[in-house]
């Protein structure tokens, strides 16, 4: 008796794991997919994604986060987002521009799966777009360039000239110039995201050419930081804010992605089932950008400035406000006139202050 | 034209015209023993990984340098392998060989990626702390003083040697060469070892000299560039020397020139480098038949 007693026990807990089974699916713990184009130890954009998900891991008990790096902007993308939905993610970072219409192929095959992609413009159900606004907040970096330069000559490398990236040198420039009137930047384009040979040649031949504070728009900082400190001038970083690591004395300040916040309540969003696509494009003020702590050879006066600029960007000051005028003397934001968030990817033109040619 | 500029290319075009040296004598070696090696863009590849590797490991930039030479050989082996012994299409196995260095050093580097290095030391041959524009022509780390040496060294090995000579004679005619008592594969194999040799040390100078960083792909292209400078090198490793400061020269002339404000499009500007590649390979191109080793590119199948 007693065994059968034991047996009908064993039984109905077997029943019960079956009933029960669905149901604790139920509360899964959401399975969070990402893909990165590079490694993400490069002190770079990629590193900054990687911070961003960790922050977002930390925030939310119980998520898992399944990660892929050096991902190809090809279908290869595809098949490997294809894998981890199978493995259960319900939300997906797919973190390069060149990702977009692969994600947005399989937003379009698994409607029950969120995607996220960063810096692109598609917009369907489930799948939305964010990105930091970069340009406004590059001003306070010229503030800090303005005023540490002895020479009045800032350095810029630009990997690929994109309307995006001429716009970040635009508002450094116009940052060095509100505190420093005879600051010049002079820009050298290398033609690549990635090409680290000739960055180490172009950061070269800025400081060469009288350049004292050397800065960047690239995929990874780290070669022309250690240029900029090995022949003992200022660096100011970009993409990480963990890049101050690499230049112990150079390194000025930096301008980096926090992406942690948002990627948070785009998470709790799908957990909640209340997830809307928007194309987000956020700022200094919003969280989503964030100013580098102080390196060493800032004294406290350039601090306070920068600082200070920073807090005005972040309270919604727009430093394309016009009149500007390009450095060919043409005026191409009139008086009264002012652009924004839609009209960064637009820009083909320095403004005066600025020595190089954009096209 | 300001003296900054000129000093800028100057030295720019030594750094980075060094790696594309011993990169192009590697494969001139190896096509004047008859074999054309499309791989060396991954054996360059290879060598910046595992010099970057080995450096951040041991904090000894030279014995990362010692590693790379012998990581570009170990693996140039296998495509010496591949050609001489399986006796497979060269172009088609050279080409694999670059993808698979493409991964390979993702593999080894993957770990060392965003790694602080000290890199290679510069020595003043002035023999003092030099500042400025004298600070900038004269510092450089010690492959840049061996760069012109070796090309010497090379010439001397090829045409002044009694190995040099049957090397040659496999490179024009491994069947005269082995009538004449030479065994042709065993040459063979010792000119691809030499060539992984000078790829593997071409890479670690980018990698542990000029970048100080490790980045996937990041040779960008200048192993191709390299077997393009022997044909303009007319496979004279004297030349060479020639051919990599003018394209070194190139890059570097043309970055300088944005950072002086010249007014030409970046985009043109970028173009230079590859341009001058192009109209070299068309001038020098015409009379190609007749310096290019006969056996060039050809499977040697024996002697019946």
């Amino acid at each position: 008796m007693k065994r059968l007693m034991a047996l009908l026990t064993a039984c109905a807990a077997l029943a019960g794991l079956f009933v029960i089974g669905p149901a604790a699916a139920e509360d899964k713990p959401l399975v969070v997919g990402a893909i990165y184009v590079e490694s993400v130890n490069d002190y770079g954009y990629d590193r900054a994604m990687k911070d961003g998900l960790e922050e977002m891991k930390k925030n939310i008990p119980g998520l898992k986060l399944i990660e892929a790096e050096n991902v190809p902007e090809t279908a290869e993308s595809e098949r490997i987002m294809e894998g981890m939905i199978q493995q259960g993610a319900k939300l997906i970072f797919a973190t390069s521009f060149g990702h977009q219409q692969f994600a947005f192929n399989l937003a379009k095959t698994h409607p029950d799966v969120v995607f996220e992609h960063a810096g692109g413009w598609m917009q369907a159900p489930n799948f939305g777009n964010f990105f930091g606004a970069t340009q406004s907040a590059w001003y306070p970096m010229g503030v800090a360039a303005g005023k540490m330069t002895k020479s009045n000559t800032l350095g810029f490398v630009v990997g690929v000239p994109i309307g995006y990236a001429l716009g970040n040198v635009n508002a450094f420039e116009m940052g060095a110039r509100s505190v420093n009137p005879n600051a010049v930047t002079r820009v050298v384009v290398t033609g690549g995201w990635s090409d680290k040979a000739k960055e180490a040649v172009a950061a070269n031949a800025l400081i060469d050419q009288g350049a004292d504070v050397v800065t960047m728009h690239v995929d990874s900082p780290a070669t022309i930081i250690q240029i900029a400190e090995s022949r003992g001038v200022y660096s100011i970083g970009f993409q990480s804010t963990e890049a101050r690591a690499l230049a112990p004395k150079g390194w000025l300040t930096g301008l980096g992605f926090t992406w942690g916040q948002f990627m948070t309540d785009t998470a709790k969003s799908v957990i909640a089932g209340t997830f809307k696509p928007a194309m987000v494009r956020q700022g200094l003020g919003q969280g989503m950008m964030a100013v580098a702590p102080f390196g060493p050879a800032v004294p406290p006066d350039v601090r306070a400035l920068v600082s200070a600029s920073a807090d005005r960007i972040a309270g919604g000051f727009n430093p394309f406000t016009g009149p500007i005028t390009d450095n060919g003397g043409v005026v191409r934001i009139k008086e009264g006139e002012s652009w924004g968030g839609d009209k960064m990817g637009n820009f083909d033109w320095y403004v005066e202050g600025v020595i190089g040619k954009a096209k | 034209m300001n003296t900054a500029l000129v000093v800028g290319v100057v030295a720019s075009s030594m750094l980075s015209g060094t790696s594309l040296l011993y990169a192009t004598l590697g494969e001139l070696v190896g096509e004047r023993a008859g074999i054309v090696n499309l791989g060396l863009e991954g054996i360059m590849l290879i060598g910046a990984a595992t010099g970057f590797a080995v450096t951040a490991l041991t904090g000894d930039p030279y014995l990362g340098l010692i590693a790379a030479a012998f990581a570009g050989a170990a693996v140039n082996l296998i495509f010496a392998y591949l050609v001489i012994e399986r006796r497979a299409n060269q172009l088609a196995t050279g080409l694999c060989l670059m993808f698979f260095g493409l991964g390979l050093s993702a593999l080894i580097g993957r770990p060392f990626v965003g790694v602080l290095i000290d890199g290679l030391p510069r020595l003043h041959w002035t023999g003092l702390a030099a500042n400025g524009i004298a600070a900038r022509l004269s510092s450089y780390d010690i492959l840049v003083y061996f760069a012109a040496p070796a090309a010497g060294l090379i010439w001397w090995l090829l045409f002044r040697t009694r190995w040099g000579l049957a090397l040659r004679a496999v490179g024009e005619s491994p069947a005269s060469a082995y009538a004449a008592g030479y065994r042709p594969a065993s040459l063979q194999y010792q000119a691809l070892i030499l060539a992984g040799f000078m790829g593997g040390i071409a890479g670690a100078h980018i990698s542990t000299a000029v970048t100080l960083t490790w980045a996937e792909g990041m040779t960008g292209g200048r192993g191709f560039i390299a077997i393009a400078l022997v044909i303009f090198a007319r496979w004279n490793p004297l030349l060479a020397i020639a051919g990599a400061l003018l394209f070194g020269g190139a890059e570097a002339l043309q970055l300088q020139l944005q950072a002086a404000g010249a007014d030409v499009s970046p985009f043109l500007m970028n173009m230079v480098p590859y341009l001058l590649t192009l109209l070299v390979l068309v001038v020098w191109g015409w009379n190609r038949q007749s310096v290019a080793p006969a056996a060039l590119g050809r499977t040697f199948f024996g002697v019946e």
